[in-house]
């Protein structure tokens, strides 16, 4: 098999939708914020919150101490604010609709269920929020969301509808002046997902956001805040896919996890932004910052994420275990090729007693691209009786780069901690094996890498299992040189 | 029916003419290191190994073929040290092989189980890792059901006896001849008495690095009277 088409990038989301938007000039600075703030109808407090953030952003620079190698985005040619026109505050426009359909996205409530029968009433298993540039165009099942008193809507209208519940909470976990991509995100986030899981429910269904860039020259700052109050469940699902476009379009997002006592969020990604072409022209630059405040006694979250997109990946899922007894877990497949960059892992930081945190992370590398994975597990003085323990693979074809930086501190004599790591080309040997019984070049790559990511495809939701599974065969397509 | 002409393994084997029928069982012999399992890996197609001289399989030439290429037309390969695929099942990987539709996996997994347990394999084998939580021995079994489950016509076994327990070798015997049929080719590598008795092979090959001599059984029984040398 040729080299040409190995690294050939076959993105079938790669497609623009023609249709009628309102936008903000490009630019960035207190008008434009303050602007922003008024097309959203926002209240003084929210207003202040970017204002304030924009000051801190302006005295920060640009972070350089990762592996990754990118041209710097131009912060003043981008457009902070694009949404559809609509016709009226209910009505999606049939271009839009027609997007999330062929992404495979269901919007009509009737298609999102999957028909389990229990007495007359048909059970719903997906809620969906979409988004499409800067703004949630529909959100699925509010209505039977909220008599269980939950609420699952775009991050604007929580702020109308609940403002108390989102001045709590927004910034709490990850404060403006953290980072400068969540600072510039803190000053100019347009929408994203707000849930709250009342004390003591079990949310029926998975949630779902799906995220979709389209408009060229914007940048996507969406912020998403998840409240799980005591004793509640949720799982929570992500997708996300943008346009192939030359220009390389930027992603700065910022997520924001809250478990109270005994709650539980279980958030899984399936992230397939445009990688940019087999000359690492264009793509999405992923600048993420995710993290989780297990607050409450053995409150727990996981993180589940398979990254096979976007030219430039930055993102490190973290959980902060602060409840006695808490836990936190990420398992993570990145998979890069042609001349993607990864630089993504997580932080496990224990606080409180008794915490344990998991990490597994499978990273994947071929073409000229560089898979880096950047742990740090941290006990902190208190955290008595803290467990860990870090599992990190590479697998590597042809020349590509992985690399494994785990970063281990640790305070407290009764903590245990465990760190295995491998790293390895594929095997001859296995693919030999597996062809002598007639499975095909790539079918043997997909076993083998499959089998490489079992631990954590096993912890998907069984709808975005099968989903990563096609994606990864997607994304391996043609890749034994 | 499959033709070795002129064959050569460079490095390993040269000038190596045989032909393998069908409805033959052929057993092969040779010292240690001679290129006993280079041979049945040259056939497979192993993409490391040098070839030269030609391969006919049913009257064409594959030498061009990619080893699934050779699989998919029947030729089988039992390896003498199966690697393992951490994440695959034993059934996973027959399902996988075979493209089963959804429909044939019933009776394709209770075809399996039965193969297993009269292999004296535990019951759920069908679930362990492919020849990652395995004994030796029980790799070799699974290599057994895997040709036996494939639509093998050209079946190469590299000494499948050996890590057998005594009633694995029962076994062995036992489904290798019940599969035998006119229009398959059975080849076996051994240093096995008890097993070239138990399959009573039409031909015995002494392999040697540039050439072979062709017997019947009893070319076997002056192998293990007198040693390779004298032959």
């Amino acid at each position: 098999m040729s080299i040409d088409h190995l690294n050939k990038q076959n993105y079938k989301e790669g497609f623009i939708t023609d249709t009628d938007s309102v936008s903000l000039p490009p630019g960035l600075n207190e008008s434009i914020i303050s602007q922003l703030s008024k097309i959203k109808n926002e209240p003084q407090w929210l207003k202040d919150f970017r204002l304030k953030s924009f000051n801190y952003w302006k005295e920060m620079a640009e972070p350089n101490w990762s592996e990754l190698d990118y041209k710097q985005p131009d912060y003043q040619a981008l457009s902070y604010y694009s949404a559809p026109k609509k016709l009226n505050k209910d009505e999606i426009p049939q271009e839009i609709f027609d997007t999330f359909e062929k992404l495979g996205v269901p919007l009509h409530e009737r298609d999102a269920l999957l028909g389990i029968e229990k007495d007359t009433k048909i059970i719903p298993t997906v809620a969906v929020d979409a988004v499409f540039d800067s703004v949630s165009v529909a959100t699925t099942f509010k209505a039977e969301l909220e008599k269980h008193g939950i609420i699952f809507c775009s991050i604007s209208e929580a702020v109308q509808d609940y403002p108390e519940l989102v001045k709590k909470y927004l910034g709490s976990v990850v404060p403006p002046k953290d980072n400068y991509f969540a600072c510039l995100n803190s000053a100019v986030f347009t929408d994203g997902t707000f849930c709250y899981i009342p004390k003591g429910v079990r949310c029926p269904m998975e949630l779902n956001t799906y995220f979709r860039i389209n408009a060229r020259n914007t940048g996507q700052f969406e912020r998403t805040l998840i409240i799980a109050d005591e004793d509640s469940y949720v799982s929570y699902l992500e997708g996300c896919t943008a346009p192939a476009y030359d220009e390389n379009t930027l992603h700065a997002a910022v997520v924001e996890l809250v478990t109270l006592d005994n709650a539980e969020i279980k958030y899984s990604t399936v992230q397939n932004w445009y990688p940019g072409d087999e000359n690492g022209v264009g793509g999405v630059y992923n600048f993420v910052t995710k993290r989780a405040m297990c607050k409450g006694k053995n409150s727990k979250v996981s993180w589940t994420q398979v990254e096979t997109g976007s030219a430039v990946t930055w993102k490190y899922p973290s959980c902060i275990l602060k409840g006695d007894g808490s836990v936190g877990e990420f398992f993570s497949v990145a998979v890069t090729k042609g001349k993607q960059q990864a630089d993504t892992g997580t932080k496990m930081i224990h606080l409180g007693k008794n915490t344990k945190s998991t990490i597994i992370s499978k990273g994947i590398s071929f073409g000229d691209s560089t898979n880096t994975y950047r742990g740090m597990v941290k006990v902190n003085p208190g955290a008595h009786n803290a467990r860990n323990y870090t599992k990190c693979d590479s697998l590597m074809l042809q020349d590509s780069r992985a690399l494994t930086i785990p970063y281990v501190t640790c305070q407290n004599d009764s903590a245990i901690l465990e760190h295995e790591a491998s790293a390895g080309k594929i095997s001859e040997e296995q693919m030999y094996y597996l062809q002598s019984r007639g499975l095909s070049e790539d079918d043997a790559l997909n076993c083998v890498v499959n089998g490489f990511c079992k631990d954590v495809f096993q912890k998907l939701p069984l709808e975005f299992a099968a989903e990563a599974n096609s994606l990864l065969g997607v994304t391996l397509e043609g890749a034994v040189g | 029916m499959l033709k070795l002409i002129d064959f050569e393994i460079k490095n390993v084997l040269e000038n190596i003419n045989l032909t393998f029928e069908e409805g033959k069982t052929y057993v092969i012999m040779g010292s240690n290191g001679v290129g006993k399992s280079t041979l049945l890996h040259g056939i497979m197609g192993r993409p490391d190994l040098e070839i030269g001289g030609s391969i006919e399989y049913n009257g064409s030439e594959i030498n061009d073929l990619t080893t699934d290429e050779r699989a998919k037309l029947g030729i089988f390969v039992g390896f003498q040290s199966p690697t393992s695929i951490p994440g695959l099942s034993n059934f996973q990987f027959i399902k996988q092989s075979k493209k089963l539709k959804a429909v044939d996996i019933k009776s394709s997994l209770d075809k399996f189980k039965e193969l297993s347990v009269s292999l004296g394999l535990p019951t759920d084998w069908d679930k362990r890792n492919l020849n990652t939580d395995a004994s030796g021995g029980e790799k070799k079994k699974n290599e057994l059901i895997q040709m036996l489950m494939l639509n093998t016509k050209f079946a190469m076994l590299d000494e499948p006896d050996s890590g057998l327990d005594v009633d694995g070798i029962k076994s062995l015997i036992t489904q290798l001849n019940n599969w035998k049929n006119n229009n398959n080719t059975l080849v076996v590598v051994t240093h096995y008495e008890k097993l070239i008795q138990g399959l009573n092979p039409d031909s015995v090959v002494l392999l040697k690095k540039d050439n072979v001599t062709v017997g019947d059984k009893s070319l076997a029984d002056k192998i293990f009277s007198s040693g390779f040398e004298d032959v």
